[in-house]
């Protein structure tokens, strides 16, 4: 079973796990995914004051303008957004939610409000992949539903098919967002674990929580799809291994194929390509590019060489067997 | 269209090989008078525009690419720039640089500030007047569904955010600074936003000054010009738009005011369906942008070597030929398109994806786009003859479709080199 498969299927119980113990589950979508927009739950102390309001594919471009296409990549599916604010505040200021209004005031002085995005992509890989592509380096990790990151007045993290985003606005520098974070991800369904093919990269020389998932387009080629590419350092090279699933074995053939005739194209050699092998492509646009294949898996390394790097891509290989059993 | 006139794949490998080697390239001014404000580039002519910055950035050895005056900016800018928004391979901006697309766009929530990240660690090794850097600065106070600001709107925002991406960027200035997202007049004329932006510019850290609208087009861009602020409109445009015509006049009306026009989404949605199974001509797509002198640049955004190649290939040559024309004509869908009820698929002694083959023939017929007919084709890892050899085919289509007919019909697209196919 691949993991996306596996992926899908550990969400799908635990989507339908959850829809069945919580008020979501008459709202649920076919298949016990729930709405997105019946994911804000009831927060003792907090109130919703505007929301949720829900962006499709199609609309998600007036929600937050070009960054929107980074989400399609990822297979986004829908989004919701609220705002909470501070129930004892908001009793003390009965005016509807304002910032309609131009030159209007929206919050008094001490209020405090959370805009709360939830995004929901395809499965958990997809999520976990978009929140990567945001994931500032050097920020220290969060135990919030999969992974999270903070920062003074937001905090973002991802739990199975949902990225989400906390954003606070008010409270004199007192920051709200963890205990409502943990309180928000505790309701939402999916999986809590890292994607299983981030284990198999070798230690030695890896940049912690650096690595990036590409739903698609990997290294600028429409062929390769489906990756994770971690950064290494070793004895002043930087380098990055990487691993493409592919669907099944002639998935990751035709990758291969498609990636030496472009090589050949640039002058080099093009050969069969059997279910299983290894080659070096001079990638004219990346550089020399290590492939080794077997099966519905696809993995290598690209950026500068060193010697340790072949022994890490023949290490990765060994690896990946792993997740085959 | 001419094809010698069309970038050639292997030339476009060579020349992003040899950026790749070479790094940054060198600058160069060159410019060559022609009708419409539109100049024809070769390093080989030399002559800065008025007002231009010192070198202007430098085309690809050997390339000869129309550009356009950016309005009163004087920066002569190549007609297809990038949308840097969801790149995120240093080596494919290095590439369009390389290849002429001088000209990029991002914004500073673009992946939370990864990618104008990104863009430093490539514009770090570039000449600082070898590219045009625009970015956009989005405010949190902004309502987006009446495009107006709150009372709590700081203009300090503007600079904090500024700040933050000209360090991303590892500049001191970046060349066109948007207000990012603006869909009403109020909004794009509010006083405490027009002060921080003039302050930006006044402090250096911006030399010219923009807005982005994609949203009541008109009406922001009509609002630009009576702020006497901007110098730049970033607006959507595109053939299917229902109001293009009204945003055709306003942005006649901005570049004649001396705006510079660039146009953004003018892939349309990519596809014409939301199941995304039909694509639009992309090179069709943004030739019809470009075919209004008005509009001075495109920013279609790019993820991949194949999609620059395409863009590269309308920036040599924007000629909207007629049969991109008429592939721009709503599909008629009838006659075309398979139901993918899978029927055929069992009769098939050869089991071909018969399905996959129809949808490669809508494309390349219906559509009229045979380079996604002929990507699709290379996907499907054919043998050489799908038939093999059967004389007679067992398949009847549920849609009556001829299928032997077909499958022979556009198979033959995988060995037709690609740049014979636009």
């Amino acid at each position: 079973m691949s993991i996306l498969a596996m992926q899908r299927g550990l969400v799908a119980l635990l989507a339908l796990s959850a829809a069945a113990s919580s008020p979501t589950a008459t709202q649920g979508e076919p298949g016990g995914v729930p709405k997105v927009s019946s994911l804000f739950p009831k927060i003792e102390g907090w109130k919703i004051s505007d929301g949720p309001t829900s962006y499709t594919p199609e609309t998600l471009f007036e929600f937050i303008d070009g960054g929107a296409e980074s989400f399609l990549h990822f297979d986004f599916q829908d989004l919701a957004s609220a705002t909470y604010v501070q129930d004892a505040v908001r009793r003390g200021d009965n005016r509807k939610s304002s910032r309609a209004l131009q030159g209007s005031s929206s919050a008094g002085a001490g209020k405090v409000e959370l805009t709360v995005d939830i995004y929901h992509h395809r499965d958990a890989l997809r999520a976990f992949g978009m929140y990567t592509q945001e994931r500032p380096a050097g920020t220290a990790p969060l135990p919030v539903g999969v992974e999270g990151y903070a920062g003074p007045d937001y905090l973002e993290f991802v739990v199975g098919p949902y990225y989400v985003k906390l954003l606070q606005s008010g409270g004199k520098g007192q920051s709200v967002l963890r205990p409502f974070a943990d309180k928000l991800a505790a309701g939402l369904p999916g999986t809590r674990e890292p994607p299983a093919v981030l284990q198999v990269f070798p230690d030695r020389g890896k940049r912690v929580r650096a690595e990036k998932l590409a739903a698609r387009d990997f290294l600028g080629q429409s062929f390769l799809h489906d990756a994770v590419a971690v950064p290494y350092q070793i004895a002043g090279a930087s380098f990055r291994l990487f691993v493409v699933e592919g669907k099944d074995s002639a998935d990751v053939r035709t990758m291969v194929q498609r990636y030496r005739a472009l090589a050949k194209a640039a002058g080099a050699g093009a050969d069969a390509v059997g279910p299983q092998g290894s080659a070096t492509v001079k990638d004219p646009l990346n550089g020399e590019v290590v492939l080794q294949w077997k099966g519905r898996w696809l993995w290598g390394a690209v950026d500068q060489s060193c010697a340790e790097r072949q022994a890490l891509v023949d290490e990765l290989g060994r690896n990946l067997s792993v997740l085959d059993k | 269209m001419n094809k010698t006139k069309k970038l050639e794949r292997r030339d476009f490998l060579k020349l992003g090989a040899s950026g790749l080697a070479a790094g940054a390239l060198s600058a160069s001014c060159a410019t060559v008078a022609s009708k419409q404000g539109e100049t024809t580039v070769s390093p080989q002519a030399a002559q800065p525009p008025v007002s231009a910055p010192a070198a202007e950035p430098a085309p690809a050895k050997s390339a000869k690419s129309p550009r356009r005056m950016l309005g009163r900016t004087g920066i002569q800018v190549p007609i297809v720039s990038m949308g840097v928004m969801n790149a995120d391979n240093p080596n494919l901006v290095r590439a369009a640089l390389d290849g002429g697309i001088f000209l990029l766009d991002t914004a500073h929530g673009y992946q939370d500030g990864r990618n104008e990240e990104m863009l430093g660690t490539v514009l770090k090794d570039r000449k600082r007047d070898s590219f045009v850097l625009a970015t956009k600065v989005h405010l949190s106070t902004l309502d987006r569904k009446t495009g107006l600001f709150s009372k709590e709107t700081r203009g300090e925002e503007i600079e904090e955010k500024l700040d933050i991406s000209l360090k991303r960027l590892g500049l001191d200035q970046v060349d066109i600074l948007h207000l990012h997202n603006q869909s009403a007049r109020e909004g794009a004329l509010y006083p405490p936003v027009l002060k921080a932006l003039e302050k930006a510019k006044r402090d250096g850290k911006a030399r010219f000054l923009g807005l982005s609208t994609h949203k009541n087009e008109p009406e922001v861009i009509r609002a630009a010009v009576e702020a006497k602020l901007y110098d730049v409109v970033l607006t959507s445009y595109n053939f299917r738009q229902d109001h293009h015509l009204e945003v055709q006049k306003a942005v006649a009306e901005a570049a004649q005011a001396g705006l510079g026009i660039v146009a953004m989404k003018t892939q349309a949605g990519v596809y014409w369906d939301t199941a995304k199974r039909s694509p639009i001509n992309m090179t069709a797509a943004l030739k019809w942008a470009l075919r209004d002198p008005n509009v001075h640049t495109a920013i279609p955004g790019f993820t991949t070597f194949d999609q620059l190649q395409t863009d590269l290939a309308v920036l040599r040559d924007p000629t909207l030929t007629d049969d991109e024309k008429r592939s721009l004509e709503a599909p008629k869908l009838v006659g075309f398109f398979c139901q993918g009820c899978g029927q055929c698929l069992d009769p098939c002694l050869a089991k071909l994806p018969i399905p996959d083959l129809m949808r490669s023939f809508m494309y390349a017929h219906a559509y009229r786009n045979r380079e996604a007919a002929q990507a699709l084709l290379l996907e499907l890892g054919l043998p050489e003859s799908p038939c093999g050899d059967c004389d007679e085919c067992p398949v009847r289509c549920a849609k009556g479709f001829d299928v032997r007919q077909r499958v022979r019909d556009i198979v033959r697209l995988r060995g037709v080199p690609r740049e014979f196919l636009g």
